[in-house]
């Protein structure tokens, strides 16, 4: 719910004096309308530049747009300044910053929430990390919408919030403006999507078939399954395995399934001998590490499953890539002391995934808080979980 | 005695309309070197930007932060334009009138342009942020260091009018043609060093480490909100535009001038000078703090001394009489 | 085996034994600071201005685009993945389709890859232009030489943004690629628009050269600051200019060719130093080494479909049963990777598990390395010159 905006209005010791003097009361009015004048021509943004938005921010404080003709510079510090340019998705780590910075610029002050993120939260708004809006938390005088909205769009906004300037000084009610109703303004599709609980079953069907019909000949990339191939031609042999890989497993690690479209199952205490091994056969740069949670099933347990992946430098690269196989409360070994790239990218499974290195020698959380709880990216924890006090 | 208090006045508004038309022609100019337009809609050309700048800043919230030191937060804006307007007083406006005429005036001035670290290093501690002391130790020990090759280059022109009058170094230079035919040796390369000392003290670009916006924030300012930080923006201004002014008593001949010399001539030049420091400003990247210390105490230093050899000698050898 | 684990401790741990108790100054740099490209907090331990101990805590644009990706179907995901890296928003809908692509064994027709190659090439150079202006601005400052820099690399930023707008709709964020090949198709008068634009940059690169790697301040500035050994680089899994500037020879474009660096050689660009001078040479290197790409690309572009069935338009209409892949390309920070493990539930229209691959998240764990020794006016340098980008390091 949007934080009720109280009409500001103007307090300065001068004007408490000027009004209470007979005579000089008249000139109340001329100095307000100099004042007003100096307030709305000298905007100064502090740039609350977080993702794509800020680009966009930079780019109207550039040459094409040069929101300097309107007298309006960029202020690094919060102090100095009078419109926070909220630009770019704010999640619930940076949310209270937000907070702290808004409230650390002095009266007057306004804040301009530029594009969707910064509006509602954009497509990230029902996820686990995103603030939907950030007139969750700070009022917002003006709403730029877009994604990212063009630094025209940006400039338009600060005219906007000039007007409203002054006719808040002025003394007239500004009704604080409502959030952009995007449901309004986007026309609902005409097919429910997926997902939609009005949604007809056959529905999904029937839009394949359309497809299909479109344009027979050049069929979609449908693969019903493996065994009919595939609707194109595929004129790109099966992506080649690496046979390195397959030979060291099959002769020094005793793995014998290599399915064709995954990386082969390492079991657990091998793993560690592999990498090394693999690292002195010039697999020396570390690609990454992807954990994906399988929950419990009849007939499996609650499992994790970690791939790794590693590179050989220069021509003809090759990338390695295996992975292992734990159960989700026990633990797999970590790569750190072969490889330092591991320390972040394993501390982001751990967090996100909750898989468990040993050996690892700074496991702490890396993208969430620390007082976290649960692990975002498991297949049970729901995508659009609440979290507090933001919803 | 009224005389001097009626200049001392005109001179403080001269400086300070002078500074307000100086940051309207400095962000016109930065916006020109940037392929921008720069302040368009304030006003005629953009020609009243400063103006509601200031009439802004009037109206801010001032916010002591929590934890500041009260009388020296409050304290520190104030005397950083009062210090940097009383360097002004020194300077010869036309032959033979100066605000203050003192037999030792390039003393005060650079005594003054001293001083203006004070101010700056009670904002930095005052201001409880790491940022802002940061920025006022790197401010403290930047001056210290520079205050010395400015003082060597201003021996220059010193000793070889042999008077410490600016009216007289003014004077000398109009009797002696000063980047004529002979004084050029000392005098174009001392006039190099007190710029590039200059831009160090009044904290300008390439040596404007204490405020670096890219690492420091706003460093010591970054506290400042209001017209307390309208006095630390304008105070920058009032410094380079009298450093400016100084720069070109001692070094271009002040009000000297081929047709009628007077305050237009000194007008002109501090506008050149002004103008130039500008340039450099919107060009160069910023030196690193030990890089500072190592042009100043390595190159400048040295060269510095070398000069008031060189110029002891040249003023032994009885030409400049 | 015996394996023998070499005994590791990271570099800020290390520094925890002879912590000076008390004596140091901690200084928070971030999240939100002019120089953090976006928002990223570093912990840095000062002793006076020196940096004894770094540590950086990312995490602060943290979106959750993978669980979102897991929820979304494959069609629907090209535009949200757009948002990573927002400087260079083509290479990564390319490199999410590259995986289902391959997935699907799926091939792009000829033009189809050259389009895509092209586009690649042209969002290299604007990437590289925008680190430029950026790094600039760290230097110098935004109230100074360095926003002068910076506005100029814009203006020629915005060329490059033009032509992308004429071809897709939009200045960034351009969702158009689509699995098995593009949306839209080259339209008249652009390659020319191309030619004058790559024309005008590359009569410019000069300038940018002479205020940047040719300028005096900007050497003594960068030279011999924040040294990246090429093994350190490896082992962080640093690609790219970062890990080319660290003397290894190594460009997915040449080594592992994709799309039409098949037929394209593409040379790499290397430098030994592997300090910030030696990032910024290898980045204008590559620079022209695109310029001279997309002439020989938007010349040589052969005709036929760009797209090999019609794009898909419904949501539901791409189907992955089974299978996990890796695919990988050179973006402008290096090796921008997806890992999809696909084969969701009843309708299999979405992955299972998405993991990308952030080439920026491996050059910032070098931080802790890097900074320790430096002052914090160094800091700030290394950190642009590392070129973070914080939507694709967090996601
Ligand atoms: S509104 Fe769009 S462009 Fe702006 S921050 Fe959000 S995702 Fe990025």
């Amino acid at each position: 719910m949007a934080v009720i905006e109280e009409p500001r209005s103007y307090f300065h010791p001068l004007y408490d004096v000027m009004l209470s003097t007979p005579g000089l009361s008249v000139g109340v009015a001329p100095l307000d309308r100099l004042l007003t004048w100096g307030l709305k021509n000298a905007l100064w943004v502090f740039p609350m530049a977080t993702s794509c938005c800020g680009i966009e921010l930079m780019a109207s404080a550039a040459a094409r747009v040069d929101l300097d003709r309107m007298g309006t510079i960029m202020r690094a510090s919060p102090r100095q300044s009078d419109v926070m340019v909220v630009a770019g998705t704010i999640t619930v780590k940076m949310a209270p910053r937000v907070r702290r910075l808004w409230d650390q610029m002095p009266e007057p002050k306004w804040c301009i929430a530029m594009g969707s993120c910064a509006i509602s939260g954009d497509f990230y708004r029902n996820l686990y990390p995103v603030v939907p809006g950030i007139d969750t938390f700070i009022p917002v005088d003006v709403y730029v919408p877009g994604c990212p909205p063009n630094p025209e769009a940006l400039m338009h906004g600060l005219m906007r919030l000039q007007e409203k300037i002054g006719l808040q000084r002025e003394g007239k009610l500004v009704p604080s403006e409502p959030r952009p109703d995007f449901d309004a303004m986007v026309r609902p599709p005409a097919l429910s999507r997926i997902g939609d609980a009005a949604r007809a079953a056959d529905l999904s069907d029937r839009q394949e078939q359309a497809a299909l019909t479109m344009c027979p000949d050049a069929a979609p990339g449908v693969v019903e399954d493996e065994e009919k191939g595939f609707a194109q031609p595929a004129t790109q042999a099966t992506p080649p395995l690496n046979t390195e890989l397959v030979e060291l497993l099959r002769d020094r690690f005793g793995v014998t399934e290599f399915p064709l479209n995954a990386p082969p199952v390492v079991s657990a205490d091998k793993h560690l001998e592999l990498a090394a091994t693999l690292q002195k056969m010039g697999y020396r740069q570390f690609l990454f590490v992807a954990a994906s949670h399988r929950p419990a099933k009849e007939g499996s347990e609650d499992l994790c499953e970690v791939a790794y992946g590693l590179r050989t430098v220069g021509a003809g690269t090759k990338e390695a890539i295996w992975q292992v196989r734990v159960p989700t409360n026990q633990t797999v070994p970590s790569l750190v002391p072969l490889f330092a790239g591991a320390d972040w990218q394993e501390r982001e499974q751990y967090d996100l995934v909750g898989v468990k290195f040993a050996g690892h020698p700074d496991l702490r959380r890396i993208m969430m808080s620390d007082d976290w709880v649960g692990h975002p990216l498991r297949r049970d924890y729901p995508a659009d979980k609440e979290c507090a006090p933001w919803r | 005695m009224i005389f001097a208090a009626s200049l001392a006045a005109a001179v403080v508004i001269v400086v300070l309309s002078a500074t307000a038309l100086a940051l309207w022609y400095e962000r016109k100019l930065a916006a020109r070197m940037q392929t921008r337009i720069g302040p368009q809609f304030v006003g005629p050309i953009g020609l009243f930007q400063p103006v509601a700048d200031l009439l802004k800043l009037v109206q801010k919230e001032e916010i002591v932060p929590m934890g500041a030191d009260r009388v020296l937060f409050a304290l520190a804006p104030p005397l950083t334009v009062i210090f940097a307007l009383a360097a002004a007083a020194f300077v010869p406006l036309w032959p033979g009138v100066a605000v203050v005429r003192s037999d030792v005036g390039v003393l005060l001035v650079i005594g003054f342009g001293g001083l203006a670290m004070v101010p700056v290093w009670m904002a930095g501690w005052a201001s409880f942020n790491k940022y802002a002391l940061l920025g006022a130790m790197r401010a403290v020990a930047q001056s210290i260091s520079y205050g010395v090759p400015l003082v060597l280059a201003a021996m220059v022109p010193v000793i070889l009018a042999g008077t410490m009058d600016l009216d007289g170094i003014t004077q000398f230079q109009a009797t002696h043609h000063w980047f004529g035919l002979w004084p050029i040796i000392p005098g174009l390369p001392a006039f190099i060093l007190f710029l590039l000392a200059m831009l160090a003290e009044s904290n300008r670009i390439p040596f404007d480490i204490p405020e670096a916006e890219s690492e420091l924030v706003a460093g010591v300012t970054t506290e400042y909100t209001g017209m307390q930080f309208g006095f630390v923006y304008l105070a920058e201004y009032v410094h380079t535009v009298v450093g400016a002014a100084i720069g070109s008593v001692m070094f271009l001949g002040g009000w000297d001038g081929p047709f009628a010399p007077g305050l237009h001539w000194l007008l002109l030049k501090t506008l050149c000078l002004f103008t130039f420091i500008y340039w450099i400003r919107w060009t160069l990247v910023r030196l690193r703090a030990d890089q500072l210390m190592t042009l100043c105490w390595k190159w400048l230093v040295p060269a510095g001394l070398g000069l008031v050899f060189l110029s002891a000698a040249w003023n032994q050898t009885g030409w400049s009489r | 085996m015996e394996v023998t684990t070499p005994v590791r401790t990271l570099p800020y741990r290390k520094l925890e034994l002879y912590e000076p108790e008390g004596d140091m100054l901690t200084l928070q740099l971030g999240p939100q600071h002019p120089s953090t490209h976006g928002v990223l907090r570093i912990k840095l331990h000062l002793d006076g201005e020196k940096i004894i101990k770094a540590v950086p805590y990312p995490g602060y644009l943290h979106r959750g685009v993978e669980k979102l990706c897991e929820q979304l179907t494959y069609v629907q995901m090209i535009p949200i993945v757009d948002k990573d890296d927002y400087i260079a928003p083509m290479h990564n809908e390319q490199a999410l389709v590259m995986a289902f692509e391959k997935l699907l064994k799926i091939e792009v027709p000829r033009r189809g890859q050259w389009l895509r190659s092209l586009l690649s090439e042209l969002q290299r150079v604007a990437s590289h232009i925008f680190w430029l202006g950026t790094m600039s601005l760290d230097l110098g400052g935004a109230l100074g030489g360095g926003s002068t820099n910076f506005i100029y690399c814009l203006r020629e930023r915005e060329l490059i943004l033009d032509l992308f707008e004429e071809l897709t709709g939009s200045r960034f964020h351009y969702n158009t690629h689509c699995i098995g090949g593009n949306r839209h198709d080259i339209p008249a008068g652009w390659a020319a628009k191309v030619h004058d634009a790559v024309n005008l940059i590359r009569a410019r690169l000069p300038e940018y050269e002479a205020m940047s790697c040719n300028h005096r301040l900007f050497i003594e500035r960068m030279r011999g600051v924040g040294v990246l050994t090429g093994a350190l680089a490896l082992e962080l899994g640093i690609t790219g200019p970062n890990l080319r500037a660290s003397g290894v020879d190594h460009d997915l474009r040449r080594d592992a060719p994709y799309d039409a660096y098949r037929e394209i050689p593409v040379n790499v660009q290397t430098a030994k130093e592997g300090d910030c001078l030696a990032r910024t040479h290898v980045r204008l290197a590559e620079m022209r080494e695109s310029l001279r790409l997309i002439d020989l690309l938007i010349d040589g572009m052969p005709t036929g479909p760009i797209n090999s069935s019609r794009p898909a338009k419904q949501a539901n209409q791409i189907k992955i049963p089974s299978g996990q892949a890796y695919a990988s390309l050179e973006s402008p920070r290096g090796e921008l990777g997806t890992f999809v493990v696909a084969g969701n539930g009843e309708a299999n229209t979405s992955p299972y598990r998405l993991k990308i691959r952030p080439p920026s998240l491996h050059a910032l764990a070098a931080l802790p390395y890097l900074l320790v020794g430096h002052n914090v006016s160094d800091a700030v340098a290394i950190l642009g010159s590392l070129d973070p980008i914080m939507g694709e390091v967090d996601r």
